[in-house]
């Protein structure tokens, strides 16, 4: 089975998930639901660090789609950050880049809520 | 048991051991790193799509990845199902804005698997085939 854990932190400008591990068909439902919670709870600006991602398949890509407009709509945005190599290339394949904001760094991410 | 086909159930859980067999299989047939991450996303785009949509995760259904090693330049794997044949070659590619606005969280799958692979083929089943057939074929350059 893959592994694939989250872990979530509350920051001052936002709400960071820390993915680890194999983001698949198998466990998007677990980056679904979690992410599903921080915004019933009415936080709308999110920050996803890949950096211990090592996998991601388009049912990941899929879960960030979900709620792009939702929160958006809200004021608030889905950063993406600090992807390895592998990750980029299969958000780059399918042309998010032209849609999300992808930074290198979880600090750039941040600084460009409080902007 | 053939040593080249990996028999897998309708069940997510069943895609990290299909990505394994694939990256084994592709990084003993030649290819960098990077060639053997796209091999084993598109065969996993393909079969998550078979047991979500096809099979509906019923575990009870089997389904078949197979490589062919006939040609020494071409890594060929074909991928066997007993669901209703769907031709993944005739869905159009995804307009990304349009997904977002729709809250739309599907339909890449197709997309990755053309664009990382050098040929997709599909068959249905027939009389002759009881499988449909969708073979995915990449280049040792």
């Amino acid at each position: 089975m893959s592994k694939f854990t989250i872990e979530q932190k509350t920051h001052t400008t936002a709400e960071v998930f820390y993915l680890n591990g194999f983001l698949d068909a198998h466990t998007a439902p677990q980056l679904e639901s979690a992410i599903a919670g921080a915004i019933s709870e009415g936080k709308h600006k999110i920050v996803v660090n890949f950096n211990d991602l090592e996998y991601i398949s388009s049912a990941g890509l899929g879960v960030f789609m979900v709620f792009i407009e939702e929160v958006r709509a809200e004021g608030g945005d889905i950063k993406l950050t600090a992807m390895k190599p592998k990750v980029f290339t299969v958000f780059d394949l399918l042309g998010f880049p032209m849609l999300f904001d992808i930074t290198e760094t979880e600090d750039e991410a941040l600084t460009k809520f409080t902007a | 048991m053939h040593p080249e086909r990996l028999a897998a159930i309708g069940d997510t859980t069943e895609l990290e051991r299909i990505r394994q067999f694939v990256e084994v299989k592709a990084r003993s047939f030649g290819f960098s790193e990077q060639g053997i991450h796209k091999i084993a996303l598109a065969v996993d785009e393909a079969c998550s799509n078979l047991i979500r949509h096809s099979y509906q995760s019923d575990t009870s259904r089997e389904f078949y990845i197979d490589i062919a090693e006939q040609d020494p330049k071409a890594f060929v794997i074909e991928i066997s199902d007993t669901g209703t044949a769907f031709d993944p070659l005739t869905v159009p590619a995804p307009n990304l804005r349009e997904y977002a606005a729709q809250h739309r969280k599907g339909g890449f799958g197709v997309h990755i698997i053309r664009m990382v692979m050098d040929a997709v083929e599909y068959l249905p089943a027939d009389p002759a085939h009881p499988f449909n057939r969708l073979k995915l074929v990449k280049h040792l350059s």
